[in-house]
Order: structure tokens, then C-alpha cells, then sequence
């Protein structure tokens, strides 16, 4: 079950042209903040850009080298035309490289169709006024695009979709430290769902949480991993491993902001899109720093982690400071962590073997 | 121009000067906060209109880090931040504003508890994290001026929101503080702030003077009221005693260029202020900047009219304050350098490409490209940082300012 997962991520690009050659329009997603369900609603495939380790990607973005990896890599990937089944990019800002990326982009003009989602930081009446209103404007360029009018009744079933695919991953991740299911699968089964039309991986899921495997007795230390690059991550799962830990929970930027909360099915969608997006959908600075840090901490606690690797991709600033102002309450908490700051290449991912031995050890 | 030459600075902008330093701001600050006023822990961007209006005393960390910086008192500000786990990636404004926040002082002195903290979020996004922190970390009532990112400021629907932030900031001050909205006084520091807005586009239209009178080190250090004091009377008089003091050197053919303007250069990005000495060694090589988008469409009356009415105040600076630099497509930032390189009659373009500040870097590339295809003008590109002097070396930027002013001058032979 799990290699299916996995093959859908691996084999992403060639399953979106294989749609796109069946009829299927798609649309791209610079991170968790842009509403997929409009995407839907419009009769396309929301697809989320994720990145891919290869040096040349970094170099050909032309980038400024102080600017986060993941930018260059989407950047780098984007010029090559690793994307080009899709019709536009709709970009939802958390930090200031992606919504400036998008500039870079329309400049380029590397997509036929670019959307900037204008998003408030607040919650007020006034801010979810406003904001439905930028979904109806969004929803009207994206019927132009797909020929499809977006009706409400077709968003409320798309948001139903999507909150059914939400609540499959709440049980997966309630259950999954107590399955035999390894951090490494769990990171396809999540970042899959990135990638894969939202009926398919619903379906994926149900098969999954039917058959997930029992966890036999299993004496490593358990540890939970917060991270955004999957690549990075994968790497780190891997060494935690080689040490005798065993990584049993996760908060990756991506899957959090995907998975933490439902939108209303029930009256206006536009204005429930709204509500369910601001505030609510864990990014720097515009969610809560006390919920986030309660989160890591009761997911640790669940998943009887005993320490936690924080993993920041270097140059992320909007991730390094977030950790920063975590910290003050993983210290006050007394959580056992571990901090690291490394780029997504094979030399600096490398450095960081010692100090997570140290950390394992020092754990066991 | 022989020194002795030169028209000499009024008595009256002497007493303006002094007024307006930003030792004085400081002291005005601690006045304030003895008067019982509110003190408030502003970005810059929040309308300092309102504040005035409404006594609110507003303490910048930015000015504050960039004053620091230029002083050589910001490393202790940066060690603090190095303790509490913030990396160096983080824009160098925040880490030494945090450190002014938790130390509570700043390179004049200490500072008062503050009462309130406001951000504008039009800024960048990691000003909405960091008065995120402040309102989580000190517990203190906290207003985000909400405007969204966006690619269209002019649509009115943005503009309408923005104006209900104005109204808001209005109502949480009265919710949390005593003082009491007077609309007059709006209006008058509505009237304030046009006014100095106006004085200031006209220095900056002085600078089109061949040779200009002023270079960016001027203008990098009067810029200060136009951040600090917005909305007070003090500022007028400030600037429009400037547009005198500059008439007068025009008329004497006075410039900061040494040996005379041999080049007329463009700056992009916020000042190196920890080594501001650079825009002197260009003056002492003949080279003078004129523009700056910094100076021009960063501050100063940024309506269409490049007026403010001060009988709508609120619509006046939404409309003021909506109007945002890194907001436009970069083929519209590209506008104002094609006009101000024609305008300005300028030779060559310097870069500043800032690592602290992501919204002014991003895009500078794709606008030299732009430049080096519809204009023949050499282009020098620094990499930097505002504010921490880490990795910075003078000597390195002196042989790169070197080769420019070869280049510059080969181009003139």
C-alpha cells in the first residue's frame, strides 16, 4: 500500500501530464495557504510545487544566494519546465521570498496565469469580509481558465473533499505512532497527497487506514522531526535511524498547514473558505505561537517522542525565527530538542551525522 | 568652491536641526512618557498621523537599529539576539530592534515601558512575526495596520480596507490609552504631514539641479523627522528650511562632489549604515547620488496627486499608505528608474543588494536587466546588509567603488 504512495510522489509529473492529456486542467501551489478547494470547485487539480534535490536547479534559478533554497530549487525547476502541464501558479504568501518569487515569475511570465492571493494577517469581520471577496475574484479567473463556473454548491462539495482528506490524515496521524508505519513512508503517504487528485488520495487513504500494520515491539528511542524539506527530512529520518532512534511523529510546515483544521460545509462557502484560511492554518506570525508550540509539545507527548529535531533549511528566515520564538517555550517546557540549520545539498546535510548521533545518544 | 565660500547653514535650521536630531527625539520620548502620554513601539508605515493626533508616542526599532548601526552600538543588540537563538539570516532591523526590546534601552539611553505596539504588515512578512513575538513575549495591547500582500494597491476595494484599519487603530488607541479622538487634530496633522511631504519632493526635485546640492549622505540623514516626527508641525519648518538652505548652495554651485559633479549617480536600497562612509568616498572621487527610490517613493506624499487632503484624512492616508513600492510589478518599478535615469540625467547605477531586506532585493535583478537593455550606463551591484557590519569589508568595498568610478570616467574621456 505505502509504495503506491510513494509512486505517486516519485511519478508526480507524469501523472499530472497524463491528466492534463485526459482533459484535466491543473493548477499550481507556492505553499499550504492558497484554498485548493477553489481550484477544485473550478473543475481542476490543485497541485502543490514541491521541491526536488538537484544542484542545477539552485544554479539555474539565478537567484540571489541568500535567498531560501526552496525558493531557487521551485525557481530553477520551474525554468527548466519541470512544470509545464500546468496552466498558472495561484501563491499563497508566508514569507517574503514567496510572495516576492512571484514577481521573478510573472516577470518571466513562466506561467500563462499567476494569481497573487491577496490574504489579510487578521481575522477580524472586516478581514473575512474582505477576503471572501478575494475568492470570488479568484474563483472568476479561474473559471475563465477552466470554462467551468464555480457554483457554491460545487465549492461546498469540494470543501468537503478536502476536509475528508484533512480528517483521513487526522486519524492517520492519531494512530501512526503505534503502527508499524516508518517516518520515511509517512512522508509519502503525506506528500503525496500534495500531488494527487484529492478523490484518488481519499480513496488511498481509506485502503491505508484499513490495513495500517501493527508496530512490533520496538526498544529505539522514539523522536518526533520538525522540518519543511522533504528531502532534508528524508535524510535526517534516515540517520536517526542508523543511530537507533526512531522518528514516530512529524510537523512538517507542509502537512500541518494542510491538515489542521476543517472549513465549514454549511452556508456561505466563500465566507467559510475565509474563516478556515486566516489565522488557522499554522504560518509565521499569522497563527498563534502558543498553539503552535502546545501542538509540538502534545504531539510529542502522544507519540511518546522523547526528543524532538528541529530542522531549518538555511536561509529560511521566516522558519528560523518561528523557531526562535518557539524556543522561548520549548525551554520553559523543558522539552529535549535539538536544533539544526543546514542547506539541502549532500555536503551540508552530511555535517549534521555527529551532531544527531550526539543527540540520540545523549537520549538513550 | 572654496569651503569658505559656501553659504553658511541659518541659525534657524541650526535650532531646527538640533530640535529635530534624533537625541532630541529620544528626549522628547522620555518627556512624554513622564507627561503620562502613551508610548508605543511603532514600525515604520503605521500612519504616524493618527499618533500625533492622538498623543501616542511613537519609538521606531528601526530608526533606532539603523541609528545604531551608524554609531557603531548595534553589536551588543546583535549578541543579544545571537543568545535567544536568532539566526544571522533573519533581517538584521529585527534582531537588533529585538535586542532593543529586551535590553530596554537604546544607543541614547534607556527606554520606557511601552504602553501599545502597532506594525503596518505592508511591510514585509517578517514584520508581522516580529510584532507577532512582541505581543506574545511583553504582553502588551498590539495592532497589525492589516494590508494584505497584493499586486493591485490601486483597487479601491484594497484601498476601502485599509481605510477601516485606519479607523480601527483609531479605536483600539481610545480602548487603550485615554486619549480621545479629535478630528481637527487629524486634520491638522494631516495638514503637517502634507506639508512636509511637499518640502521634501522639493528638495528632491532640487537635486535635478546640475550640480545637485544634496547627495544621498544628506538625505540618508535628514530623513530621520520624515520617519520619526510625521503629522508634528516641527518637520515643516525642518524641510522647508532645507528647500532654502538648497536654493542657496544651488545659486552659490555648491555640491557634495569633491573637485566638482563629474558623475550623477542613482543608489538603490536602504543606506549601509554601518558604513555610510561609502557615499563619502564616491564624493571625494566626483561622484555624487542624486536619486534614490530609498528617498522618493518610499517616504513623502505617495498619493496620485502627491498632495494629502486634509479634509478626508482617512481616505487621504489610506490611499497614502496603500501606495507601496515592492506591492507594484517590477516592470513598474522599472518606470520610476527609466524616468528618474532621464530626469536626473544620470551616468551610472549602484546596487545595494541588501540580504536583511528580501521585498527590496527580490526583483533588483530583473530592473538592471531592464536598465542595461534601454539604457547605456555601467552598473555597480553591492551585497551587503543594512545594518550588521558581519562579513562587510570597507576595503574590498573601496577597490569595487574604485573600478565603477574607472569605468565612469573612461566613459567620459
Amino acid at each position: 500500500m505505502i509504495s503506491k504512495f510513494k509512486e505517486r510522489l516519485e511519478n508526480r509529473h507524469e501523472r499530472c501530464r497524463e491528466l492534463k492529456k485526459n482533459g484535466k486542467k491543473i493548477m499550481a501551489c507556492f505553499y499550504g495557504l492558497v484554498p485548493k478547494e477553489l481550484i477544485h470547485a473550478a473543475g481542476m487539480v490543485p497541485i502543490q510545487l514541491i521541491e526536488e534535490r538537484n544542484p542545477e536547479y539552485d544554479e539555474k534559478s539565478k537567484l540571489l544566494p541568500y535567498l531560501c533554497g526552496l525558493g531557487r530549487n521551485l525557481t530553477g525547476q520551474i525554468y527548466e519546465k519541470v512544470f509545464d502541464y500546468v496552466e498558472g501558479t495561484m501563491v499563497g504568501v508566508v514569507c517574503d521570498t514567496n510572495r516576492h518569487l512571484l514577481d521573478i515569475w510573472v516577470h518571466n511570465k513562466v506561467f500563462p496565469h499567476n494569481f497573487l492571493v491577496r490574504a489579510p494577517s487578521r481575522d477580524t469581520d472586516a478581514a473575512v469580509k474582505y477576503f471572501a471577496g478575494e475568492m470570488k475574484r479568484l474563483a472568476g479567473e479561474l473559471e475563465k481558465i477552466s470554462g467551468n463556473k464555480v457554483t457554491e454548491d460545487g465549492l461546498r462539495e469540494s470543501i468537503s473533499l478536502f476536509n475528508e482528506n484533512r480528517n483521513l490524515f487526522g486519524q492517520f496521524y492519531d494512530q501512526r505512532p503505534n503502527t508499524g508505519i516508518s517516518a520515511e513512508e509517512a512522508i509519502y503517504i503525506f506528500f503525496s497527497a500534495l500531488v494527487t487528485p484529492v478523490e484518488e488520495h481519499n480513496d488511498m487513504m481509506k485502503r491505508l487506514l484499513e490495513s495500517l500494520p501493527t508496530l512490533q515491539e520496538d526498544k529505539k528511542t522514539r523522536l518526533m522531526l520538525c522540518a519543511i524539506n522533504l528531502n532534508m527530512a528524508i535524510d535526517v529520518i534516515r540517520m536517526c535511524e542508523k543511530y537507533g532512534a526512531s522518528v514516530v511523529t512529524d510537523d512538517f510546515t507542509h502537512n500541518s498547514r494542510y491538515g489542521s483544521n476543517n472549513i465549514n460545509e454549511n452556508g456561505d462557502p466563500y465566507e467559510a473558505l475565509a474563516r478556515g484560511y486566516l489565522r488557522q492554518v499554522p504560518a509565521p506570525g499569522i497563527y498563534s505561537f502558543e498553539e503552535r508550540a502546545t501542538y509540538i509539545r502534545d504531539m510529542m507527548e502522544k507519540a511518546g517522542a522523547k526528543g524532538m529535531i528541529y530542522l531549518i533549511q538555511l536561509y529560511c528566515d521566516a522558519f528560523a525565527i518561528e523557531y526562535a520564538i518557539l524556543k522561548e517555550r520549548f525551554d520553559a517546557w523543558n522539552l529535549t530538542y535539538l536544533k539544526m540549520e543546514a542547506e539541502d545539498t549532500p555536503s551540508s546535510i552530511e555535517q549534521l551525522n555527529v551532531r544527531v548521533q550526539s543527540f540520540v545518544e545523549s537520549l538513550v | 568652491m572654496a569651503e569658505a565660500e559656501k553659504p553658511v547653514i541659518s541659525a534657524e535650521l541650526k535650532t531646527m536641526m538640533k530640535k529635530l536630531s534624533a537625541g532630541a527625539s529620544y528626549r522628547r520620548m522620555m518627556a512624554a512618557k513622564e507627561a503620562g502620554h502613551p508610548i508605543c513601539v511603532s514600525s515604520a508605515g503605521v500612519p504616524s498621523e493618527v499618533l500625533f493626533a492622538m498623543d501616542v508616542y511613537p519609538i521606531y526599532p528601526e530608526s533606532l537599529a539603523a541609528i545604531s548601526a551608524g554609531i557603531g552600538k548595534a553589536d551588543e543588540f546583535f549578541d543579544e539576539a545571537r543568545d535567544r537563538d536568532f539566526s544571522s539570516t533573519i533581517c538584521s532591523y529585527t534582531r537588533c530592534g529585538l535586542g532593543i526590546s529586551w535590553t530596554n534601552k537604546c544607543a541614547f539611553g534607556p527606554i520606557p515601558e511601552p504602553d501599545l505596539f502597532m506594525t503596518d504588515v505592508s511591510l514585509c512578512c517578517l514584520h508581522v512575526t516580529w510584532w507577532a513575538y512582541l505581543e506574545d513575549h511583553f504582553k502588551k495591547p498590539t495592532y497589525f495596520m492589516d494590508m494584505p500582500a497584493t499586486d493591485n494597491p490601486d483597487d479601491p476595494a484594497y484601498v476601502d480596507y485599509y481605510e477601516e484599519q485606519i479607523r480601527g487603530l483609531v479605536k483600539f488607541i481610545e480602548d487603550n490609552s485615554n486619549t480621545v479622538f479629535d478630528m481637527e487634530r487629524l486634520k491638522e496633522t494631516v495638514r503637517n504631514s502634507d506639508l512636509t511631504g511637499h518640502y521634501w519632493k522639493k528638495i528632491l526635485e532640487l537635486r535635478k539641479n546640475k550640480p545637485s546640492p544634496a547627495s544621498f549622505r544628506h538625505m540618508a540623514g535628514q530623513i530621520l523627522p520624515l520617519v520619526t516626527a510625521l503629522g508634528d508641525k516641527d518637520p515643516v519648518d525642518f524641510y522647508k528650511a532645507f528647500v532654502t538652505h538648497y536654493e542657496n548652495l544651488i545659486k552659490a554651485g555648491v555640491t557634495p562632489a569633491e573637485g566638482g559633479e563629474k558623475y550623477r549617480l542613482i543608489w538603490n536600497g536602504i543606506p549601509i549604515w554601518h558604513h555610510l562612509q561609502i557615499i563619502d568616498y564616491f564624493e571625494k572621487k566626483g561622484a555624487n547620488f542624486v536619486w534614490e527610490p530609498y528617498t522618493s517613493l518610499s517616504w513623502g506624499n505617495k498619493t496620485k496627486s502627491g498632495r494629502l487632503d486634509p479634509e478626508n484624512p482617512f481616505r487621504t492616508l489610506a490611499e497614502k499608505y496603500t501606495n507601496v513600492l515592492s506591492n507594484k510589478p517590477i516592470e513598474k518599478r522599472y518606470v520610476h528608474f527609466d524616468q528618474a535615469i532621464k530626469e536626473y540625467d544620470i551616468d551610472g547605477l549602484v546596487m545595494f543588494s541588501n540580504r536583511s531586506c528580501r521585498p527590496m532585493s527580490i526583483g533588483q535583478d530583473e530592473v538592471v536587466d531592464m536598465v542595461r537593455k534601454n539604457h547605456d550606463i555601467p552598473i555597480l551591484i553591492f551585497e551587503g546588509d543594512q545594518a550588521d557590519p558581519e562579513g562587510f569589508s570597507w576595503e574590498d568595498a573601496k577597490t569595487r567603488v574604485d573600478g565603477f568610478i574607472e569605468v565612469l570616467e573612461a566613459r567620459q574621456r
